[in-house]
């Protein structure tokens, strides 16, 4: 500890100065990068750490990535073969041991500074195919193993000499060996990148100024979040929701339970009593990711960097105030050997529960209910020159009715924040072509006096045999509307193939390597928000407007907003306020 | 005969007169301002063009050219004040627009805006689906374009009197034919509306950036020409007949014509003035290697000019107002650091130097217009280095006292520091800020900026320059002699530049004699396309200047890089040279090269360039001698940076001549800049007036 007191201005400064540097690390990761789920989705995180692991800033790429590394670098220190020497670089994906899930692999630079371990420059970034049973993505595995290629802290780089076997064996484990080694090849450079800028850092201020500065950093960011939190009133806030299923046994849903206990300027988030793990890879790994919902949830709320203008460090203070739990055992923290590869959409419903639990006590921070998953989606065959092809596609959600707006529609949420991948450029490099992008048309959002976002329909068509794993949820459980907003819409995943286009099968959410013909066609349709507010609280003009632009069919306009339009569209006065009327005194 | 540049900025419209024959002397420059009129532009711009003809003795009809940096188009952005626009899009991808990337502007927020939702460029009734389909890799038709589709919408959006109509079809970068039969029906329907094809505006692969950048023209379009047409007919009525230029986002000029066919080409007119007058500058001096640097009242452009070449921004990096444009726009980052940035002490304890500005209104806290809060302008007057009567030639009236009271005020007591320490802070914070903003943009790029000089500029950069030059290791900091209207300035110091683009993916270093055949077929072709723009110009063929650029990245890359061609037919041997250039630029941007990888070309760009006569300075009458004592107004305590203060003496730089040196400490005072030279730093007055400040031993 030290015990330097950095004056605000220079601390300022060397605040600058380290946002500069992930900043520019997250850079170079994703524009040197070769799978599009980096490159183009930025599905990925970099920053720098102290010795202790400490996040000292991290780049602003995507939530999920965002406080997983300390764990993964916690996870290092504790099974790392030989140790930290200068020009070293260590992979790490173990998912007991600190990763977020195993196709996020760590690579970590060790930091020496006057031949002194002094820190850490790392990255994580997801993987397009580590080798596991399926390609690109698993759900329905036996144990952790059956994951692909597990690493526990393995020297890439030792003492500046490439692990060359390493690379080897890598480039013969993945169904796409050119991605996931040029990927690796891009967080190479991007770590080393982070180390020279930490050093240069330490040489301009001093060790001692810039550790003590970044210890008054994390006191700020956790200053400011409790803040925040001290501003809620004590007490114990419930609220809980349902997973379809694990994958594997249909029709059995799974429940989770958020109690969030708010006592002073701290909090707990408790998952007692939801769902016990469950026998496929639909479990969440503890440290890397059911701990990051947590804080990922309090930051967005209570930080909100669109209402504060303020730039709030990334680092660990804004974790202090927080406590997780979820007994050993449960779905939120499982017991190895058990598989945790697919953990996104219960996080993702994590996160929807605190929201839900904390609405009724600040309302002005909240949206309705989101749709809260994902649809990661792993279409893959093998072309016919006999390599194989693997594309992992992220499908957007969208926002439940917020308290002064209307739910964003088709839009990446919560915890995830990729970028979509252009249509024409997939189209030209893979043998899968889009045939629909466009927000659905076949059910309304949630109803409020601000509505809820509406979800998206993507539709691929193979142009050769292959293979589809999807992992989502949220087909059963819709999300939920606020202070009489209506609910929203489930997801539904649909398949027909093009040459019968009326024969559409409807799937479940978790699909795992089902074997797909050329022109079979798959449909994601994401689920839509809840509605904010009083359906009735939205004005008449607003209604006709969603109308026109086919936000709100005529029908869902007279029904659940008790505007009625005439064949011209225009607003019939009497028989609107006699509608609304006759629902406000049914509600009554 | 004369030229003038102006450039209108928020506050300020600024001109530059250059004329072989200005009253009282043999010719040179007259520099000049006037109030910016937001309602609407051209009143300042005619307005200041009367007035400095007049104060030159220059008649109207003896003006040969007019040079204009306009912010006509970036307003319709910022205002959301732009067309109505109708879409004809293909059908099953309705909201393209709408979806965009995906990707949210905020990672940790819930009450966020998304734009390009809330205000789309094109309202989503008006973005009618047509049955057509264009199928990759090879364009080839899937659904005929229904044909009787388009003529019911074009006939729809005539109904609700759309001002423009775009056309634009998944994969029309491969074959663009159904949109150019829509077009055509749509014109049939709509003779007087304004029609175009995404394949027009950006012919390039990404549906989504290329729709965008079609609905961002549509949408500045009528707004864009209707004003420009105006500003023409205006200057006619007063007997102006000289020829008319728009300064583009890519730092050369195009005529009113084509600013107003294509507006998202003019979007950052205005910046890219200061960065064509900040290389201008380092030419006086011979400089090559340049980081400018504009700072004005709210915000600081920063941009990075090596051997003298304005770079490009990466096309995925070019936005305005959230929303992706595919037009070439000069390398620049702007960010929230002006001397009118305020600075205060947050909720958590720390301290702030902007982004959040006390702008025009109230302004700094010394206008004494009812800001109470400190700002970068502030600490400059409590640290003595802006003086009161002096401040714009003495037209603004400033209080010190105030700027005083607001930092006592607002900071003392949470920082727990002195009003003087507490303004050195200030100063400190925001010179960080923009020091890391440089260092973004030129040690992350592979740019040692130990080879390049600073130019500062803008009303505050002079303020600024020597610090920052310090900070980022630059070789010296050097002030133009015209620092306030230095956009204004570079406004005459430009080429004629047109750009051509077309998508052609090919993998370079597969590619066989067929492929490369296609390839110098397409390159020849828009070479054309270009000489007959600049033809239309009226510039000479043996003055037209081509540059053949691919877009390339390794194959299985998601972001290009731009490699140029080398001279005459691509094939054999100098096909080498090209991807040369690529591994060279992949290596300059990101530290590494990857030699034995395949190199696929997306995009096919020429540059046609016509170099233009670039405005002469007047040489100073030779001088000599360190701190010349006929230039000292008088001296006063001054405050540095290194917390010094020393009776500082102010010069004249009227009175500075060629070859003269001043010794910091010191101050150098003009119209509307004011040029601090610390301690252990010396400033030399060049020939054609240039200061160039660096470390004295």
């Amino acid at each position: 500890m030290s015990t330097i007191e950095v004056d605000p201005i220079t601390l300022q400064v060397i605040g600058g100065a380290l946002h500069t540097i992930a900043k520019e690390m997250g850079h170079v990761l994703y524009r040197m990068s070769y799978s599009s789920i980096i490159r183009e989705s930025e599905d990925l995180g970099a920053g720098l750490f102290d010795a202790n692991c400490n996040t000292l800033c991290e780049s602003d790429s995507t939530p999920m990535h965002i406080g997983s590394i300390p764990a993964y670098l916690r996870g290092i220190e504790e099974t790392l073969h030989d140790p930290w020497q200068p020009g070293d670089v260590v992979i790490h994906n173990h998912p007991y041991y600190g990763a977020s899930h195993s196709p996020d692999i760590a690579a970590v630079a060790p930091v020496f500074y006057e031949g002194e371990l002094v820190g850490f420059s790392a990255n994580t970034a997801h993987h397009v195919d580590i080798g596991a049973a399926t390609p690109g993505l698993i759900i329905d595995a036996p144990d952790v193993f059956a994951e692909g290629m597990l690493f526990k802290g393995v020297k890439l780089y030792e003492g500046g000499v490439r692990n060359r076997a390493l690379w080897h064996f890598i480039s013969a484990n993945t169904r796409v060996p050119d991605q996931v080694l040029g990927d690796i090849e891009a967080q190479v450079a991007s770590v080393e990148l982070g180390v020279k800028r930490f050093i240069e850092l330490l040489d301009l201020y001093g060790k001692d100024v810039v550790f003590a500065a970044t210890e008054q950093l994390m006191d700020y960011s956790e200053a400011m979040l409790r803040k925040q939190i001290a501003l809620i009133p004590d007490g114990e806030y419930r609220a809980e929701g349902f997973l379809d299923d694990d994958g594997r046994n249909r029709g059995i849903t799974l429940p989770v339970k958020v109690c969030v206990r708010i006592a002073g300027d701290s909090a707990e988030v408790d998952l007692t009593g939801s769902s016990p793990q469950v026998p496929t890879a639909f479990n969440v790994p503890f440290e890397g990711s059911t701990k990051v919902a947590c804080y990922f949830a309090f930051r967005a709320m209570l930080l909100d960097s669109a209402v504060i203008s303020e730039h709030v460090p990334q680092n660990e203070g804004s974790f202090r105030p927080i406590k997780v739990t979820a007994p050993l055992g449960s779905i939120f923290n499982p017991k190895y050997p058990a598989a945790a590869e697919a953990r996104f959409n219960q996080i993702q419903r994590v996160v929807d529960c605190i929201i839900k639990a904390l609405a009724p006590v600040i309302p002005d921070k909240v949206t309705a209910g989101c749709s809260a998953d994902v649809s990661a989606i792993a279409y893959s065959g093998v072309r016919p020159e006999g390599n194989y092809w693997v594309f992992i596609e992220v499908n957007e959600g969208a926002y439940g009715g917020r308290p002064e707006s209307d739910g964003p529609d088709g839009i990446e949420e919560l915890m995830r924040n990729t970028r979509n991948n252009p249509i024409e450029d997939l189209g030209m490099h893979l043998p899968l072509i889009c045939d629909r992008y466009e927000l659905r048309d076949d059910v309304m959002p949630g109803a409020g006096e601000y509505r809820g976002g509406i979800g998206a329909i993507k539709v691929q068509r193979y142009l050769t045999d292959g293979f589809l794993t999807h992992e989502s949820d949220r087909h059963e459980d819709v999300p939920w509307g606020f202070r009489g907003g209506t609910a929203g819409a489930g997801a539904r995943l649909q398949k027909f193939n093009i040459a019968s286009p009326d024969k559409v099968e409807n799937l479940p959410a978790k699909i795992h390597g089902l074997r797909n013909e050329t022109g079979d066609c798959i449909g994601v349709l994401a689920a839509c928000g809840g509605g904010y507010g009083d359906p009735l609280a939205r004005s008449p003009e607003q209604v006709r407007e969603d109308v026109l632009d086919d936000y709100c069919t005529v029908a869902h306009a007279k029904e659940s907003y008790g505007v009625v339009l005439d064949s011209e569209l225009e607003i019939d006065g009497a028989a609107t306020a006699a509608r609304r009327d006759e629902m406000r005194a049914a509600a009554e | 005969m004369a030229k003038i540049g102006v450039d209108v900025g928020g506050t300020f419209t600024d001109l530059i007169l250059e004329s072989e024959k200005i009253s009282g002397s043999s010719g040179g420059v007259l520099v000049h301002k006037v109030p910016s009129t937001p309602e609407d532009q051209s009143i300042g711009v005619i307005q200041g063009i009367v007035e400095i003809c007049d104060m030159a003795g220059v008649a109207l009809g003896d003006i040969e050219q007019i040079v204009h940096g306009t912010t006509i188009a970036t307003n319709a952005v910022i205002e959301y004040d732009g067309a109505e626009v109708g879409m004809l899009t293909t059908r099953g991808f309705r909201d393209i627009l709408l979806l965009a990337r995906g990707k949210r502007p905020h990672n940790f927020s819930m009450q966020f805006d998304v734009p390009w939702q809330s205000k789309p460029l094109v309202k989503r009734r008006n973005r009618i689906p047509i049955s057509e389909r264009i199928l990759p890799p090879d364009g080839r038709v899937e659904v005929a374009l229904d044909e009787g589709e388009v003529r019911e919408a074009a006939e729809l959006l005539g109904k609700r009197n759309v001002d423009a109509v775009i056309i634009c079809f998944i994969y029309s970068f491969l074959n663009n034919a159904h949109e150019q039969r829509a077009k055509q029906i749509v014109k049939e329907i709509l003779p007087d509306t304004y029609v175009s094809c995404s394949s027009e505006v950006a012919d390039v692969i990404r549906e989504y950036e290329r729709f965008s950048t079609a609905a961002m023209n549509a949408f500045v379009g009528p707004r864009t020409s209707f004003y420009l047409g105006n500003l023409q007919k205006a200057l006619r009525d007063k007997g102006v007949g000289a020829e008319i230029r728009v300064m583009q986002s890519n730092g050369g000029v195009t005529t009113i014509e084509g600013g107003s066919e294509r507006p998202v080409t003019i979007l950052m007119s205005g910046p890219a003035g200061g960065v064509t007058g900040g290389k201008w500058a380092g030419d006086l001096s011979g400089v090559e290697n340049l980081i400018t640097v504009d700072i004005g009242g709210t915000s600081a452009d920063i941009s990075v000019v090596p051997r003298g070449e304005v770079r490009i921004m990466n096309p995925r990096d070019t936005n305005i107002g959230g929303y992706p444009i595919l037009a070439p726009m000069i390398d620049l980052a702007t960010i929230g650091a002006g001397g009118g940035s305020i600075a205060y002490v947050d909720e958590g304890g720390a301290f702030r130097v902007g982004p959040r500005s006390a702008g025009a209104n109230p302004g700094p806290a010394c206008y004494g217009k009812g800001g109470t809060e400190p700002t970068v302008t502030d600490a400059q007057v409590v640290l003595g280095r802006l003086d009161a009567e002096q401040f714009l030639g003495g037209g603004v009236a400033i209080d010190p006292a105030l700027s005083a009271k607001a930092i006592e005020d607002n900071l003392c007591g949470k920082l727990n520091m002195g009003v003087e320490q507490a303004a050195l802070g200030i100063i400190r914070v925001i010179n960080s800020n923009m020091a890391l903003e440089i260092r973004a943009n030129s040690v992350a790029k592979g740019i040692d900026p130990r080879d390049y000089s600073l130019v500062a500029f803008g009303g505050a950069g002079p303020l600024h320059g020597v610090a920052l030059a310090e900070t980022v290791a630059a070789r010296e900091a050097l002030v133009p002699p015209a620092p306030g209207i230095n956009a204004a300035t570079g406004l005459l110091a430009t080429d004629m530049q047109y750009e051509f683009t077309r998508s052609a993916l090919i993998s370079i270093s597969e590619a066989d004699q067929s492929e490369l055949d296609a390839l110098n077929g397409q390159l020849d072709e828009l070479v054309a396309q270009a000489g007959e723009a600049l033809a239309a110009d009226g510039v000479a063929p043996e003055e037209r200047k081509f540059t053949r650029i691919a877009e390339c990245r390794y194959q299985g890359q998601g972001f290009e890089l731009r490699a140029e061609f080398p001279e005459g037919v691509v094939g054999g041997d100098n096909k080498q040279v090209l991807i040369d250039n690529f591994h060279e630029s992949h290596r300059r941007d990101y530290g590494h090269a990857f030699d034995d990888q395949n190199i696929e070309i997306i995009t096919l760009r020429v540059i046609a360039a016509a170099a233009a006569d670039k405005l002469i300075w007047p040489k100073l009458p030779a001088g000599q001698g360190d701190n010349p004592a006929d230039a000292v107004m008088y001296a006063r305590p001054t405050t540095f940076d290194s917390g010094e203060t020393l009776e500082t003496p102010r010069y004249d730089r009227a009175k500075l001549l060629a070859g003269q040196t001043v010794t910091g400490p010191a101050i150098v005072i003009q119209h509307d800049s004011t040029t601090l030279i610390p301690p252990g730093h010396v400033a030399e007055v060049s020939e054609y007036g240039n200061l160039r400040v660096r470390a004295t031993a």
